[in-house]
């Protein structure tokens, strides 16, 4: 649903990310990785339009809209939502977690009754009790907060989501169970995800494509399972040898 | 597998200061309306009397009962610093915001100006403008309002920008919300705990400086009854009725410990919340 | 470099503005400016014959137009030419320099006085944390914050003056008349300084560094001196430089009500006279003053602090 041909990032002069392209089809999971400072960030905020950005084609499905080249800034993918690395910098401390989450529907101008009845099916989706509707972010535990955050993105029932590092702030318990809600939700309403994170384990269990990024230049992009069996650069074979040394594949298997 | 909450709300208690700010409040409104005498209404046979059943503070110079006095004086102390205080987080709030969001130069340009109200000490300023302009209660109020806008820009313009610089608000600008909606919403109720905080210290201090600001006979104006234009009435009497120079000064002490008192307490609460 | 340029851009910006501001504020000041100095060029005349008036206002500029007015003004005033006094006719830069001694003795003193003063309170208060001591500094601290300085200045002429005889209530001249003026200004500085270095103390007090030392063996007094005291150092320095504003007010009210001769009595001595000149020059000097005091102390925090030292060095 999204095609992407040679897109580059650059600020002030400076080329931050060069020459990346890559394809992902509706429903499907892309997991950017990479280690830090290799444009992975920087990469998200060119397609939501937030740093300005150079390409040869942008394609997005359903909408069927093409920018063309050279567009200084991509208009922001419709219907697409970003759930944050940290929760709590995410959330307005002074709102209550569900008045944070009906902002999501703000341009649908819905009359609360109904923007509430969408919230609470968010938070069960994300499994959060109807009183969490009330509480504010102080309130809850961080993993709590990032569902929530979840549930926002959710509510807008969009057609992307994108997430940037979404689990590496919580701890290793709560991120399995988020993980594996995440990519339940994904499939019950068939929606794209693309998730940035620098943590190959969780790419190697949920994702359908993988992309690797190294200073701000595309590494490979290669479906998952030719991603951890072959992987198509030494970099990249480094990197799945040292992943697989620490463990963080037995995932795999388990999620399978 | 459902979750349910496991952090309660704490039940909000209202605490001993605000028990003791009520009885306070209830007392000096008891007083107002118990007493007996007309603030400006001279008595000369009575006048320089000392502290008596009749007159709990003594009479001043023109036989005047100075409790009373002091009561009314609470008003225009309090009223007059209230006033100037809270015109000045206004205006000091509304330049705060303007620099955090308006971009590099509008922020630099109101930044400077902001400094340069910043070198002019508070009382200087007051005694020059109140002392240029004619002693009077408007040109004091207006002198003070002019020197005390630019903490509240300096505050809100340094809290508004941390706060523009989180996720949330990239959150609810992404959602579509107006900038006006992004204000009020989001920047606004983050920003204001902080100009409470500096709002109660604010008026303590400009408490002191009407009150001094008027002894000096820059500011409210004899007969009326502040506290400051009371002790200024009273010097002359210092040898022979030292007891009308006490209680005015007396009500400033109190009234500014009161206030600092609940506003420690109060950013005690608030430093909870963060 | 860049940065320091950066600051001295904005400095300079600053100073332009409050030039601007106080020049405004004088100008738009009532009353005829020709008047006031014909009558103090010519003492004792009632009327004046417009030709005077005007022949007065060529001479001073008073009919060009505000910006020109102030850029005379500026020129004047930054090679200078401070003018002359519009009732004594002598320079303004003579007036003022003849009365700063005064002023400066005083809050010399002061400062000196209350600093000690806090220094000692707050260290002994944090030495005996939550004692009696402890708890009685927290108290003076909060009343001498709540206490008008114009009032306990009262008392004190009440208790030692009147009362006691002691000490004189009014005037310049022996030291006998520095004390209470000066008591009543420390009594401030003690109180608004020692809450603040207290949590200062209390703050670094609790570093981690602090046990680190403790375990390696280094003795309470040690720690103190050595390291406690130097971590609170910028802080400390910056709130009392940003007291300074609060130091130059009360030495100012101090001396009014004393009658103490300096450069506050000058204020407002010149500002009820509408002596436009002196009023200007002092009203930029107290505002340069403190404007440069406010800088010096930002570089010497630049300094002292070694992590402001690399951020600076980042920005450059």
């Amino acid at each position: 649903m999204l095609d992407v041909s040679n897109l580059s990032v650059s600020v002030a002069g400076k080329t931050l990310l060069r020459d990346v392209s890559f394809s992902v089809g509706t429903g499907e999971m892309l997991c950017i990785v990479g280690e830090s400072g290799a444009g992975k960030s920087t990469l998200l905020k060119g397609l939501m339009g937030m740093m300005p950005c150079r390409f040869d084609s942008f394609q997005h499905w359903p909408k069927g809209r093409s920018h063309r080249q050279g567009d200084a800034a991509v208009q922001g993918l419709p219907a697409c939502r970003w759930v944050m690395q940290d929760p709590l910098a995410a959330l307005n401390p002074k709102r209550s977690l569900g008045q944070s989450i009906c902002e999501s529907l703000y341009e649908q101008h819905l009359p609360a009754a109904d923007q509430r009845k969408a919230a609470l099916e968010a938070l069960e989706a994300v499994d959060l009790s109807a009183d969490f509707y009330d509480r504010l972010p102080k309130e809850v535990s961080l993993g709590q907060a990032q569902r929530a955050c979840l549930a926002r993105a959710l509510i807008a029932e969009p057609a992307l989501i994108i997430f940037d590092e979404p689990l590496s702030a919580l701890d290793a318990l709560v991120q399995k169970k988020i993980a594996l809600r995440m990519d339940q939700l994904r499939r019950e309403k068939t929606i794209t995800y693309i998730v940035v994170t620098h943590d190959l384990g969780f790419a190697a269990a949920y994702a359908d494509h993988v992309l690797l990024l190294q200073n701000g230049r595309m590494n490979t992009l290669q479906r998952r399972d030719d991603f951890f069996a072959n992987p198509a650069s030494p970099y990249a074979n480094q990197l799945v040898n040292a992943a697989q040394t620490l463990g963080a594949l037995d995932q795999m298997e388990a999620a399978r | 597998m459902i979750l349910t909450g496991t952090k309660m709300r704490p039940p909000v208690k209202p605490s001993a200061t605000l028990w003791a700010l009520t009885v306070v409040v209830l007392v000096v409104i008891a007083a107002f309306l118990s007493t007996p005498y007309d603030p400006t209404k001279a008595d000369f046979l009575n006048r320089l009397a000392p502290p008596s059943p009749q007159h709990w503070f003594g009479t001043d110079h023109l036989g005047r009962d100075i409790a009373t006095r002091v009561l009314y004086g609470s008003v225009w102390s309090l009223g007059l610093s209230l006033c100037v205080v809270s015109i000045g987080a206004v205006i000091g709030t509304i330049v705060g915001l303007i620099a955090a969001q308006r971009g590099r130069w509008a922020d630099m340009l109101l930044m400077r100006v902001t400094d340069s109200f910043f070198a002019f000490p508070e009382l200087i300023a007051a005694v020059t403008i109140a002392g240029l302009f004619g002693p009077s209660t408007m040109n004091l109020v207006l002198a003070l309002i002019v020197v005390s806008w630019m903490k509240f820009a300096r505050l809100v313009r340094s809290l508004a920008v941390a706060v523009v610089q989180q996720d949330f608000v990239l959150q609810a600008r992404l959602n579509g919300l107006p900038a006006h909606l992004v204000l009020w919403r989001h920047i606004l109720p983050n920003v204001l705990p902080g100009v409470f905080v500096l709002w109660t210290n604010s008026w303590s201090r400009t408490i002191l400086a009407i009150s001094g600001l008027s002894f000096l006979g820059f500011g409210v104006q004899p007969p009326n009854a502040e506290w400051g234009a009371m002790l200024l009435d009273g010097k002359a009497y210092l040898h022979t009725a030292p007891h009308i120079m006490i209680f005015p000064g007396l009500a400033v002490l109190i009234a500014v410990l009161i206030i600092n008192l609940t506003g420690d307490r109060l950013r005690d609460r608030l430093a909870d919340e963060f | 470099m860049n940065a320091f340029l950066t600051r001295l851009g904005g400095l300079l910006a600053v100073l332009f503005g409050t030039s601007f501001i106080t020049f405004a504020v004088t100008y738009f000041a009532p009353g005829d400016k020709a008047l006031s100095i014909a009558q103090a060029r010519y003492p004792g005349e009632m009327g004046f014959d417009s030709a005077v008036l005007d022949g007065i206002r060529a001479e001073f500029h008073l009919d060009r137009p505000f910006l020109s007015q102030y850029l005379h003004w500026l020129a004047d005033f930054v090679t200078g030419d401070f003018g002359r006094s519009y009732s004594s006719q002598s320079k303004v830069w003579d007036i003022f320099t003849g009365n700063l001694a005064e002023t400066f003795t005083l809050a010399f003193t002061a400062l000196a006085m209350g600093l000690t003063a806090a220094f000692l309170l707050a260290g002994l208060s944090v030495w005996k944390q939550g004692s009696l001591l402890d708890r009685f500094a927290i108290l003076l601290a909060s009343v001498g914050a709540a206490i008008p300085s114009f009032w306990l200045s009262i008392l004190l002429i009440m208790l030692f003056a009147a009362h006691l005889g002691w000490l004189p209530a009014y005037g310049t001249g022996r030291a006998s008349h520095l004390v209470l003026p000066a008591v009543t200004l420390a009594f401030w500085v003690m109180s608004s300084q020692t809450r603040l270095l207290r949590s200062f103390l209390l703050e670094a007090y609790a570093q981690p560094f602090v046990e680190t030392l403790r375990l390696r063996g280094v003795s309470e007094r040690e720690i103190f001196f050595s390291h406690v005291l130097r971590h609170a150092m910028p802080p400390a320095l910056t709130m009392i430089g940003l007291d300074l504003a609060g130091l130059i007010e009360g030495a100012v009210v101090v001396e009014i009500i004393f009658a103490r001769s300096g450069l506050g009595s000058l204020l407002a001595g010149s500002v009820l006279a509408r002596d436009l000149p002196v009023v200007v020059f002092l009203v930029m000097f107290f505002a340069l003053t403190y404007v440069l005091i406010n800088t010096l102390i930002d570089l010497l925090q630049i300094v002292m602090d070694p992590r402001q030292r690399a951020a600076a060095r980042a920005e450059a």
